[in-house]
């Protein structure tokens, strides 16, 4: 473990803007979100969870994969400087984890080939991530549902717990130790374990009872037909604001923009909630009507995810619940479930 | 009030008069309230009025694909002055026939804009909170506050002048007439009086910070298209990206088509999670809209939609000049 003052956080972060780009939280216009930042003094704290989750530093909301013209095709160049991330919260330092699940984890498609995503990979595999331990978590949280919690270091390459004035950081992952040993001694003797430990009950304390969810992947799988759908999607009205702040959700869309002989092709994020998300070319749209495209976003988080990566694409991170325009709550959602 | 909107629901209910009613219920978040759909009486008992009812509920007439009118023949809808304009307009644009639906008016005295408060309190967490004579008291975890109305309501509730429906089967109250108020346009003036580059530089800071998300589309009671131009891809017609550009393609063009359509509800300014300001430019049209073609959207049911109507003394100078 590393203790360094809060004062010498600026001089951590010109460290690290010597060999990566560094991005952390801060304040953008009206809204909160992670961006490339060039000196500590816009960082912000992240409690409350910034308004946009950091899943966009690692996979955009508009990527262009790349350019053509009549010279043929260009592939965007990689960014020179890896990426490192301060300031990312337990949760979402775990669903960067699950994204790359998805896309940086060889998986099998068919014909036997494996696939990896390379513009995801160039960008998450040699990044360092700083997760920050959550001191103070909100009411809209419940990452305990989730086997998760406000000092949990899944997904951290160096995790950090902030005290009154310090922040101690602690190596998880072998490039995080790597990092910390090259940056600073290490020195167990100065690091007050109590201290730690009453800061992690005082969070635990702030979340509300952890409900049980375990059999919610056995439910819906017996509950497709039943009306009590039709019940949990009335008041959605189908905007994707609470897919587009999730930090998990992570369908996309291709598209092609330009001109003849010239253009490019761009991926977009796309959302379940969106009417033409899977609008066939014939023009059928098995999921035309709000109720498909609620199941769809239920199902998927809690049902098909872990058909595909044994555990629930959700960290609870109440960042849905937060910006639903109609406060269509997902933990009220699974409650339901649950009571079916 | 709210014993007395009760009582005329679980009427409406009983002698079957309606199938379903639309109302609001306590949400799960502080000053949240959520939609609420009735059917039976006991769901009536879940039913408030109050400053946290945000959503214009007359969206859930139009939405996905006109579901609600297709599977109930009788529909009451609570609403507000601006709620009420919507279902005036969706009669003058007949997108519902005024006999299917049951209004029932509810007298308003302004929403809370969440965001307002939010940024008081530097985002921190509303543990408590009560509303009294036009105060908001709040407390958190290390602070209490007391803040007057006219600092936390919507702006759309603080240009309104229709704070009342006009048009109604039931109201519970007295319902007020228009409203004379003589600063409604004040910020609009202020963005003209601005010189041409500087108006452009605010229209792009602002729609800049768009994602594109769609959310002001979708609690937008005037944007019922069946397939909206933002999502037709066979050509696509629009850049998706969240680029400028882009956003401010979106955003004007949606502009123009709620043009004299727009209800002044305030629905997309309070959904929208990034804080755009998306009711100057709409308050802009419509002010244009007033003085050109003396219409306001949503105020006559026996009116045309002010595109289907030509008058020959018309202002045309945009298209002479
Ligand atoms: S579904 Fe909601 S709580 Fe779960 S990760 Fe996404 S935004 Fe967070
Ligand atoms: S934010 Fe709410 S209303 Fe919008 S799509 Fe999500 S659940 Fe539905
Ligand atoms: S544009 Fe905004 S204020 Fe106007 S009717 Fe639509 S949601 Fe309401
Ligand atoms: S709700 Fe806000 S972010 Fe979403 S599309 Fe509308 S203006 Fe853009």
């Amino acid at each position: 473990m590393v203790k360094i003052k809060k004062t010498e956080l600026s001089g951590l972060i010109n460290y690290l803007s010597e060999k990566y780009q560094v991005f952390a939280p801060v304040k953008d216009g009206k809204k909160t979100s992670f961006q490339k930042i060039k000196s500590a003094d816009e960082i912000i704290d992240s409690i409350p969870n910034t308004n946009l989750s950091p899943k966009s530093i690692f996979f955009p909301q508009a990527e262009v994969l790349f350019k053509y013209d009549e010279n043929g095709i260009k592939v965007p160049k990689k960014d020179e400087k890896p990426f490192a991330v301060w300031g990312m919260r337990n949760c979402d330092a775990k669903s960067v984890l699950m994204l790359n699940k998805v896309f940086g984890n060889a998986h099998q498609i068919p014909d036997n080939k494996m696939y990896n995503d390379p513009y995801w990979k160039q960008k998450y595999d040699s990044s360092l991530i700083f997760g920050l331990a959550c001191n103070a978590p909100l009411s809209t949280c419940f990452c305990n549902w989730f086997d998760g919690g406000p000092f949990d270091e899944k997904g951290s390459d160096v995790f950090v717990i902030e005290t009154d004035d310090h922040f101690i950081m602690n190596g998880i992952s072998e490039k995080g130790k790597k990092f910390l040993k090259e940056y600073k001694k290490d020195d167990k003797s100065d690091i007050d374990k109590e201290k730690i430990e009453s800061l992690k009950q005082k969070a635990e304390s702030y979340l509300s009872e952890k409900v049980d969810i375990s059999n919610i992947y056995d439910k819906l799988n017996k509950i497709w037909d039943e009306p009590i759908w039709e019940e949990i999607s009335s008041k959605c009205i189908n905007c994707g604001a609470c897919t587009f702040v999730c930090s998990t959700c992570h369908c996309f869309d291709v598209s092609d923009e330009g001109k003849s002989g010239k253009g490019q092709r761009i991926r977009l994020w796309d959302s379940c909630m969106f009417p033409i998300f899977t609008n066939e070319a014939s023009g059928h749209n098995p999921r035309g009507v709000s109720v498909q495209r609620v199941k769809q976003r239920v199902m998927h988080k809690y049902n098909y995810f872990m058909d595909n990566y044994n555990e629930h694409l959700c960290t609870g991170c109440g960042r849905c619940v937060l910006v639903c325009p109609v406060n269509l709550d997902i933990r009220e959602i699974l409650k339901k479930i649950i009571k079916v | 009030m709210i014993q007395e909107l009760r009582i005329q629901i679980k009427k409406l209910i009983k002698d079957k008069t309606v199938d379903l009613v639309i109302g609001w219920e306590k949400g799960t978040l502080p000053l949240t309230a959520t939609p609420l759909f009735m059917k039976t009486e006991e769901d009536v008992d879940r039913l408030i009025f109050d400053h946290t009812c945000r959503n214009n509920l007359t969206t859930f007439l139009t939405k996905d694909k006109r579901k609600l009118g297709k599977q109930y023949d009788k529909i009451g809808i609570i609403v507000k002055g601006c709620d009420g304009r919507s279902i005036v307009l969706y009669s003058v644009e007949k997108q519902i026939k005024r006999e299917n639906v049951v209004i029932i008016g509810v007298p308003c005295n302004g929403i809370i804009e969440k965001k307002k408060v939010y940024q008081k309190i530097d985002k921190k967490e509303i543990l408590e909170y009560k509303i009294e004579d036009e105060q908001l008291y709040l407390k958190g975890r290390d602070f209490e506050i007391t803040l007057p109305f006219d600092e936390v309501l919507c702006d759309s509730c603080l240009s309104c002048s229709y704070p009342d429906a006009l048009e109604t089967d039931h109201f519970i109250g007295d319902a007020r007439e228009k409203l004379d108020l003589p600063n409604e346009y004040s910020q609009v003036e202020e963005f003209e009086k601005k010189p041409s580059e500087e108006r452009w530089e605010l229209i792009k800071e602002e729609y800049s910070k768009c994602i594109r998300c769609y959310a002001c589309r979708n609690v937008c009671p005037s944007c019922y298209c069946n397939v909206c131009f933002v999502d037709q891809n066979d050509p696509q017609w629009i850049g998706k990206t969240p680029e400028v550009t882009d956003s401010i393609i979106f955003h004007l063009i949606r502009n123009l088509h709620v043009a004299g359509r727009c209800v002044n509800c305030g629905a997309c300014v309070s959904a929208c999670p990034v804080d755009i300001d998306l009711l100057m430019m709409n308050k802009k049209v419509e002010k244009e809209i007033k003085e050109r073609f003396n219409y306001t959207a949503g105020t006559d049911i026996n009116e045309k939609p002010f595109t289907a109507t030509f008058c020959e003394n018309e202002k045309q100078d945009f298209i002479m000049s």
